[in-house]
């Protein structure tokens, strides 16, 4: 009930032209209750400094982050391949 | 253990840092074998949208629209793959977008497929959109040949140093510190970074 009646608040005080934060987030929760953000946080935590820099020196990623150029369809994507789990039996 | 997530996670940071300094647009996605029920094209792809659309200082007016109009519907229901697909193509046409997804293997093969030919759909018509895959390499055809055109590619796979790195970093965390003397641990720096790039031959180091 008080939730309502603060809402109430908030877009009264707001103009209707624009979307209050409320409604804002109750939006963007409408467009997907997923947290991919929650797990990407889980994950980078537990990352090792450093491990897979090299990744970034890589032709292939500098040339597909670049995005100053033309843009060109061919180096729209990439995709890097490999067994995900590299040391699973060596390294628990 | 090192799995892909970790040089997905490190991509994902690396363009946030640069999207902080160029105005563009990042959204992740790991896949998970545990979630596919969730983990639809369709939930995917609004995922992908969500974090899209957050990062724009106003809501485009074509997704308040599909709000207000949805609450019509019993239960309300949310937006289709089509109309996600749209809009992804709409806001990436104006503003660079990074969309990362991480481990598309473990994604059901029929989602992958619908996933794949959305994904090449937004390129197509914004082609200054950038879509980072990974997965093991049994899917590299499927991703060629859905996606057409040319992809770059690129095996991972973590290279002695990273190994190293990595078992140091898990050796200081050792709760049982007393156990382990400086031969013991010079032993296991040098022994498993041997093993592991034996396995490797040929990886990208």
């Amino acid at each position: 009930m008080s939730q309502n009646f603060s809402g109430n608040i908030n877009s009264f005080n707001i103009s209707n032209n624009f979307t209050t934060v409320d409604q804002r987030s109750e939006i963007l929760a409408w467009l997907s209750p997923l947290e991919p953000r929650l797990r990407h946080q889980d994950i980078r935590t537990r990352r090792v400094d450093d491990v897979g820099d090299w990744l970034l020196q890589t032709d292939q990623f500098r040339n597909w982050c670049d995005v100053t150029g033309q843009d060109e369809f061919d180096k729209a994507v990439l995709f890097c391949y490999g067994n995900p789990g590299v040391g699973k039996t060596h390294m628990r | 253990m090192l799995t892909s997530h970790d040089f997905s996670s490190l991509v994902i940071d690396t363009l946030c840092d640069r999207a902080r300094e160029q105005d563009f647009a990042v959204a992740c996605f790991y896949c998970d074998f545990t979630a596919q029920n969730e983990q639809s094209p369709t939930s995917t792809l609004g995922a992908v949208l969500k974090q899209v659309v957050s990062g724009l200082k106003e809501i485009p007016e074509e997704i308040m629209q599909a709000f207000e109009d949805q609450k019509q519907a019993i239960g309300g229901r949310g937006l289709r793959l089509p109309e996600i697909v749209k809009n992804l193509q709409t806001i990436s046409s104006s503003r660079h977008t990074f969309i990362c997804i991480d481990s598309l293997d473990e994604c059901v093969p029929e989602h992958r497929v619908k996933l794949l030919d959305s994904l090449k759909s937004i390129i197509q018509k914004s082609p200054g959109t950038r879509v980072f895959l990974t997965g093991r390499s049994h899917i590299r055809s499927e991703i060629e040949k859905r996606l057409g055109g040319r992809i770059l590619s690129l095996l991972v796979s973590p290279n002695e140093d990273d190994i190293v790195k990595y078992l140091r970093a898990r050796l200081e965390e050792d709760t049982t510190p007393e156990a382990m003397d400086d031969s013991l641990e010079s032993d296991i720096l040098k022994s498993i970074p041997e093993s592991v790039s034996e396995m490797y031959v040929g990886g990208v180091i």
